[in-house]
């Protein structure tokens, strides 16, 4: 609990001091409590999410660095490896490939490359993953983009 | 068009799947289970057990394999107890850890406190320049140092056999020692990547940063020869594996393997055997995909 405590004080005060170098990911801690973050990231250009802004939602463990924190979408978002309901993720780094050499940061940098790069073989989405998998890359990005459109984008006027 | 009707047959398989109960089966539950598998596991050994006699691993095998039996034997002349460490993945690490710090603990061997904090800050600044940040890995490498530190007796923070054996038994100190010597491994492995390229292709198939990454890093990967070797480079310390299997000899006759892991001199002036003929401190007992501590008569 101490150890976990003092750990992500020290990402805390790394991600306040490297506010501009990642102009893609906004992390910010909740006011009251260390163990709870959310972030904003910017979906990748030339990607069926660009112009979204998708915002995740962090629950650290006590146990944390050595277990990895639950990651999911809040922002509704039609890909492969993430529920569509729930928005969990299927990320292999916050699972079993979970080490203390990621953070927080890095987990988001990890999140907006799986949106670039998604894996349709160990689908979350059946829906979205059978598009990619059918070979329908037009179908998956029509999908994928009305959703950016519709969830992850001011709405105009 | 054709498009138009992928979509309209994924859209209807979908939909079966969708209402589904497994719609609201997620990772996480998967994760909750396995580790209430492993607090279940962890109740019946500690991560590290008692120092029990070498006939006690007999008694595994009484209804299995002869040879085995005839070599628990051989093991009975040569060595004078095992103490074992609990089949988590990390047991390598975990049976490093406590016979190290004993070795200290036990010989008050200054020089090779010395030298051994010498290497752990090549390590550092071997992570540095892969590139990891400080804040990963410092916390991992501290609480090593304090337990080394802890070891040698006559100071303040000192610490007595029976609080080093609770401590390794502590997730907070040992999960901690073992994340540390995996960072060193994973450095040591990057930093000398031609070296270990051909067996890790070997192994896995994949790119030295990706094994790193997927075997050496996380908690619970196990430890193979890659790893072992590593560890010895790094940090300069010798270690003997035997060698518990069914393989038999040639001439009928039953003996057990060992292995010597001595650290490469020519690249580490600063190992802790100068001469070949020094035995490794550290022992460690084989069986297929598990690692023990062994004690020398």
């Amino acid at each position: 609990m101490q150890a976990s405590r003092a750990r992500l004080f020290k990402e805390y005060k790394e991600v306040q001091r490297e506010k501009s170098a990642d102009p893609d990911i906004q992390l910010v801690c909740d006011d009251s409590n260390i163990f709870k973050w959310t972030a904003l990231i910017k979906g990748p250009s030339e990607t069926p999410f660009e112009g979204g802004v998708f915002q995740l939602a962090f629950s650290v463990p006590e146990q944390y660095p050595l277990q990895p924190p639950q990651v999911r979408f809040l922002t509704k978002i039609f890909h492969p490896n993430v529920h569509f309901k729930t928005g969990e993720i299927c990320l292999d780094i916050l699972k079993n490939a979970w080490s203390p050499a990621w953070t927080l940061q890095s987990v988001c940098r990890a999140i907006i490359a799986l949106m670039a790069h998604p894996e349709p073989d160990s689908p979350l989405n059946c829906d979205s993953g059978n598009l990619l998998r059918s070979g329908d890359v037009r179908g998956y990005q029509s999908m994928a983009r009305m959703y950016t459109r519709l969830a992850a984008m001011p709405k105009k006027g | 068009m054709q498009n138009k009707q992928a979509v309209l047959e994924d859209g209807q398989a979908a939909h079966v799947t969708d209402t589904h109960d497994w719609d609201n089966f997620v990772d996480d539950d998967i994760m909750q289970q396995k580790s209430a598998i492993h607090a279940e596991e962890a109740k019946k050994i500690p991560f590290l057990g008692d120092k029990e006699p070498i006939s006690s691993l007999a008694a595994e095998y009484q209804s299995g394999s002869p040879i085995l039996l005839e070599k628990i034997k051989v093991l009975d002349e040569q060595y004078a107890a095992i103490r074992r460490t609990r089949g988590d993945g990390n047991c390598f690490f975990r049976g490093f850890m406590f016979s190290y710090l004993e070795h200290i603990l036990v010989s008050q061997d200054q020089a090779e406190v010395d030298r051994i904090q010498a290497n752990i800050e090549k390590s550092r600044n071997a992570l540095q320049s892969l590139g990891y940040a400080d804040l990963t890995f410092e916390d991992f490498f501290a609480l090593f140092i304090e337990q080394l530190e802890g070891v040698v007796q006559g100071k303040e923070g000192s610490i007595s056999h029976e609080e080093l054996v609770s401590r390794c038994r502590d997730p907070s100190v040992s999960d901690y020692v073992v994340m540390f010597f995996r960072f060193v491994t994973s450095a040591e492995i990057q930093k000398r990547s031609v070296f270990f390229e051909p067996f890790i292709m070997g192994l896995t198939n994949t790119t030295v940063e990706q094994f790193c990454k997927s075997s050496v890093e996380p908690m619970g990967e196990e430890s193979d020869h890659v790893q072992i070797t590593a560890l010895s480079d790094a940090l300069g310390v010798p270690i003997r594996v035997v060698y518990l299997d069914r393989s038999s000899c040639d001439n009928g006759g039953v003996s057990v393997n060992h292995h010597d892991f001595m650290p490469t001199a020519s690249d580490l002036p600063n190992a802790s055997v100068s001469a070949e003929k020094n035995n490794p401190f550290i022992t460690l007992l084989y069986r297929p995909g598990h690692y023990d501590i062994l004690y020398p008569k």
